[in-house]
């Protein structure tokens, strides 16, 4: 049987921008997917897994400069021959984050500008694109922007969209996250009866993998490890953290004062502006509680208005209706920022000074309370708490440790409440645990927002759901 | 990577064709520096905000004047540098602060910064990117060109959405007990909200040109197009209004 990928001998290092050496991230990594045929391949963070899938798609080291070496085919042509729009046709890859591969302005186009570029006629275009729009249920966001899109609904676009360019290989990285169950399943549906060759990367091992490939790889030590299925999950499951007792477990939460964030028939409205057509999106909160040392999560469907909810809980918008209170007491705008503490998805959008101690002194520094020694004291102590480097550069960091410098960020301003959203995409079990174990360390209530049902009931000691809006207590 | 900056609609404009559109546009970016009376530019530019008002609505038209607001700002400050010889129309301490014709180019300028905003603007909150690129291509300006053209006008309000969320992550990173801050610090906080949204603006220029490029943005063969601008009809008379329109004001100019 041919194969639709041969990489052989891969090595790579990224270009060091701060003059020390970087480590290789592949030190002759061999990997070879039959055509045809469904792969898993697990990879714990930082180990390359994004890389990899730039690389084979021929945008790395192009755009994200390093040092190569190996040979790679795609269906027996060397990449080296090869340009990125030349794969067009031939692969399509699903970036584990939607936002970095959006370059139209609606869905509809989003959709139809790989096909333009392919030169296909309109009627076909138009067959793909209904029918990949139908198949993702998009009908009602074909006109909307980007940013008005949950990140569920953007995944569900570059989804889509590989579906309409109909390539031959599929390569999904953390293709399930961000996706509601109900899409989840739908995707797993999609790889199972497809006949594409179909490599799905992840950093997580997932319910909705079993039974689902042909085979399933490791991606440790810059090398792709073979090998008997539960020996290699095992072998994951170490790497990952996730054989070691929940941080959870052993914490002791002892509230210093028991406070209680409530809401009361809240009520906030969102529309799309790009869309004339579509009704205004409602959020209605008959009632909610969070109370000091609490773990509580939210889950929903993509679009329920799980970010909307955030927003007003921590006074980012406010409510056309109802009331947000803290021990009864009624808050609002920024006085519920200084008490209700929210973790953005992304954590590049809450990071943003040259080094980890000026990005952990920011807050510290403004408060009347504490000398210039007791800032330096508790910026060291956190630094080692969320092992981090003083000196590092978060903007060249890894996407855990950004992660981390995030939370640590949040751990220093010390909030009675947090809310995390979607803690758990793209981080280890483990690691979300323990982020979440230091946040309460002072007793503080946590509102977690996940898509992952499993480990929202390994964590959960009370639910809310979104649906349609509405949100209630399950 | 990009913002949308479509705001959907049924006014007149919506229906206006795309290509007769941004002609309209660039007359009246034109038109704004016609040897006018200030008083005549002025009802010009009342007109172009009162139509973007009722097309795009009200809001939009107050989010553009918010975001003009810092350079005309500008232009009331460097007021009294407008000409120092004319006739003083506010003096203090026999120092001329403003002069009458310094008022006037001053206002002169203002109008005509706000009546080019506003038409521009107006062209893209009432019409969608792929119409203007259509538009674009119909002029036989190359596709690269017009993708350009389209990239950069979705690219800055997308930077403009990259600093208010991260305005909004400094609001939610303000210590409890924070000192009151003076209009110093706050102009000092503004120092690493810009850094970081020039940051992240300058981070996914390699993810638009990979994502571009993983699209096909860069392939041989003709490039077909998904949308038309068929559904636009009676175009010959949107042409003759899109001249007819600056060509009226610039006689209402002359006759009133």
């Amino acid at each position: 049987m041919i194969n639709a990928l041969s990489i052989e001998h891969l090595s790579f290092t990224y270009q060091s921008w701060t003059g020390k050496q970087n480590d290789p991230l592949f030190r002759g990594l061999s990997l070879q997917i039959p055509s045809g045929s469904k792969t898993l391949l697990l990879a714990p963070f930082n180990r390359g897994k994004t890389t990899l899938a730039k690389i084979i798609c021929g945008v790395c080291p192009k755009y994200f400069p390093g040092e190569m070496d190996g040979l790679i085919r795609l269906y027996g042509k060397s990449l080296g021959d090869l340009d990125p729009w030349d794969l067009l046709p031939v692969c399509t890859y699903v970036s584990q984050n939607p936002q970095e591969q959006f370059v139209a302005t609606s869905v509809e186009e989003e959709i139809a500008f790989p096909l333009e570029s392919m030169g296909m006629d309109r009627a076909t275009m138009k067959a793909r694109i209904e029918e990949a729009i139908t198949h993702w249920g998009l009908q009602d966001l074909r006109t909307s922007s980007e940013q008005e899109l949950s990140g569920g609904e953007r995944k569900r676009v570059l989804l889509a969209t590989m579906q309409a360019i109909d390539a031959s290989f599929w390569l999904l990285d953390e293709a399930f996250d961000d996706l509601d169950q109900h899409w989840r399943d739908q995707l797993k549906d999609l790889i199972a009866t497809s006949n594409k060759t179909v490599l799905v990367l992840a950093s997580r091992y997932l319910g909705e993998f079993d039974d689902l490939f042909d085979q399933v790889l490791l991606l440790d030590e810059g090398v792709v490890v073979k090998g008997e299925t539960n020996s290699l999950l095992t072998r994951f499951a170490h790497l990952c953290g996730d054989d070691l007792p929940s941080p959870l477990e052993r914490e002791h939460v002892l509230p210093s004062q028991r406070r209680i964030l409530s809401c009361l028939s809240l009520q906030a409205e969102r529309s799309r502006v790009s869309t004339a057509e579509s009704e205004h999106f409602t959020l209605e909160v008959p009632q909610f509680q969070l109370q000091s040392g609490e773990l509580v999560t939210l889950v929903g469907p993509n679009g329920s208005g799980k970010s909307s909810f955030s927003r007003l809980l921590c006074g980012l918008d406010a409510p056309l209706g109802g009331q947000i209170t803290i021990d009864g007491k009624p808050y609002e705008g920024k006085q519920l920022s200084k008490r209700v503490g929210y973790l953005f998805q992304s954590p590049d959008l809450q990071i943003f000074l040259p080094t980890v101690a000026e990005e952990l002194s920011w807050s510290l520094k403004r408060r009347s309370d504490l000398s210039r020694k007791e800032v330096e004291k508790q910026v060291a102590d956190c630094a080692e708490l969320f092992s981090l480097d003083l000196d590092d550069t978060p903007t060249t960091m890894s996407y855990p440790l950004r992660k981390a410098l995030q939370a640590a960020v949040y751990y220093l301003l010390d909030r009675p409440f947090y809310i995390l959203d979607e803690l758990d995409s793209a981080l280890t079990y483990q690691s979300a645990l323990s982020i979440i174990a230091h946040l309460r360390h002072n007793g503080a209530g946590i509102l977690l927002i996940t898509h992952d049902r499993q480990f929202a009931d390994k964590v959960a000691q009370r639910s809310y759901t979104i649906e349609d809006g509405r949100l209630s207590a399950v | 990577m990009t913002t949308n900056t479509y705001i959907a609609g049924t006014g007149w404009l919506y229906r206006f064709d795309p290509r007769a559109k941004l002609l309209l546009m660039l007359l009246m970016c034109v038109w704004f520096f016609l040897p006018v009376s200030l008083l005549h530019l002025s009802i010009v530019v009342g007109l172009v905000i009162l139509s973007g008002s009722t097309n795009a609505g009200w809001h939009h038209a107050w989010r553009t004047f918010v975001s003009i607001s810092p350079m005309l700002l500008f232009m009331v400050l460097f007021m009294p540098f407008n000409v120092r010889d004319g006739s003083p129309l506010l003096s203090i301490g026999g120092f001329t602060v403003i002069t009458a014709e310094g008022l006037e180019q001053a206002l002169r300028l203002m109008s005509r910064f706000i009546g080019i905003t506003y038409v521009c603007t107006l062209l893209f909150a009432t019409t969608v990117m792929h119409e203007v690129m259509l538009a674009l291509r119909w002029y036989h300006l190359p596709y690269k060109a017009s993708l350009v053209v389209t990239l950069a006008f979705t690219y800055i309000p997308f930077i403009a959405d990259g600093f208010s969320q991260i305005s909004e992550s400094h609001r939610l990173r303000e210590a409890e007990d924070e000192k009151k801050k003076k209009f110093g610090q706050r102009l000092k906080d503004l120092v690493p909200t810009l850094t970081s949204a020039l940051v992240v603006a300058l981070r996914s220029i390699p993810n638009l040109a990979m994502s571009l490029e993983m699209r096909g943005f860069g392939r041989e063969e003709r490039r077909t197009s998904y949308h038309s601008l068929d559904a636009y009809h009676h175009v010959c008379i949107h042409f003759i209004l899109s001249c007819t329109i600056p060509v009226v004001f610039w006689f209402a100019n002359i006759f009133f």
